[in-house]
């Protein structure tokens, strides 16, 4: 969510797939893939949270670990928030995303049909 | 066996040997506090009850899918006092928050008669629970009980929220700050709408404001895109945040 309203206002080029598909390390996004599998774990496979944080730690720290856990917990968070809230972007905002949110196909969600 | 907020936190958090931040503790701690404690809206035993359906709701690992009743089914059990309709209101919030829609919110409102004051303390309740048990549960850590129910009424404090155009629910508009508002919104030109989401609830917007600094970026520094605690960068920062939301298919 606050990823695109970041990355509206700056330089910082986001490789669209890698948000949702498979993730490749790039001097864009250092450690993607390990990032990437410890997100997709705790989301669907719980089981291979172990794997997914020795893999991180390994490719990282033991504090990046821990920021990264927080940062899945905020989102975590701010899901129920905007969703609960039934919180709609401004006009405007929805434009500047236009092309965005068609690449990665949000209009899909139910979310955004409100 | 010590049962205050604090001393289930900090269990928790050292519960294994990586190292957790101070502030993700004390940001843990507040929240745990305030989760017993009487709200604006509801008891400290009422909010206990929110929460614990919230946390069968996160933890369970074949959630009722959206449409099933998760009181009926039964996998609802001691959550006290309220209804089955907002039971299984609160139930899919927690697990299906991506599903809600606004003619569902409606229906939710006619049935259960809550106001939208109580709704946004029920949201903030789920962001202080999902908070803490995620975090735990990805880092691996202990996940902590509840704390006991703090007795007391709620302050049923009002704030002047109006219907909103970007919300379901009522919010207070910047220039109809109040003095609870005042630490989120001074110096402010414009609010986006997540922010302004629960400011009809004072305390959700405190809840709000403490857990995103500490778990995600000091509000303060939201607009130095370089800024970083020296683990992650902004744009690892950015990554994650983005492949979570997608995952919980939230448009927003």
């Amino acid at each position: 969510m606050m990823l695109r309203a970041s990355s509206s206002v700056n330089d910082m080029e986001v490789d669209l797939n890698a948000i949702q598909g498979e993730a490749i390390d790039s001097s864009a996004v250092v450690a993607a893939s390990a990032l990437a599998n410890l997100v997709d774990a705790s989301v669907n496979n719980l089981e291979n949270l172990d794997a997914a944080r020795a893999e991180l730690v390994d490719a990282t720290d033991e504090a990046t670990l821990v920021d990264a856990a927080a940062v899945i917990a905020n989102f975590e968070m701010m899901t129920r928030i905007a969703d609960g809230t039934g919180t709609r972007h401004t006009s405007d905002r929805m434009e500047s995303m236009a092309d965005i949110t068609t690449a990665m196909g949000l209009h899909d969600f139910i979310s955004a049909r409100r | 066996m010590t049962t205050t907020p604090g001393a289930l936190i900090k269990s928790s958090h050292n519960s294994s040997s990586v190292s957790v931040r101070a502030d993700l503790t004390s940001a843990h701690i507040e929240v745990w506090e305030a989760l017993a404690s009487p709200g604006t809206w509801w008891t400290g035993h009422e909010r206990l009850a929110i929460a614990q359906i919230i946390r069968i709701a996160i933890e369970e690992e074949q959630p009722v899918p959206p449409w099933e009743s998760a009181s009926s089914l039964g996998r609802l059990t001691e959550t006290g006092p309220l209804s089955a309709e907002l039971q299984d209101a609160i139930y899919r919030l927690a697990a299906h928050a991506g599903t809600l829609t606004e003619d569902w919110y409606s229906r939710l409102r006619d049935a259960t008669a809550i106001t939208p004051e109580q709704w946004v303390e029920v949201i903030e309740i789920a962001a202080s629970v999902v908070s803490v048990l995620r975090f735990a549960e990805v880092l691996g850590l202990e996940k902590p009980d509840f704390p006991p129910a703090i007795g007391g009424e709620p302050s049923r404090k009002t704030q002047p929220s109006k219907p909103a155009k970007h919300h379901w629910v009522p919010v207070v508009h910047l220039e109809e700050m109040t003095e609870e508002l005042a630490p989120y919104y001074q110096g402010l030109t414009i609010l986006p709408p997540v922010v302004r989401a629960l400011s009809s609830v004072p305390s959700a917007m405190a809840a709000l404001f403490l857990l995103s600094s500490a778990q995600y970026i000091p509000m303060q520094e939201m607009a130095d895109l370089n800024w970083s605690r020296g683990t992650l960068s902004r744009r690892q920062i950015e990554f994650v945040a983005g492949r979570l939301s997608a995952h919980r298919e939230c448009f927003y």
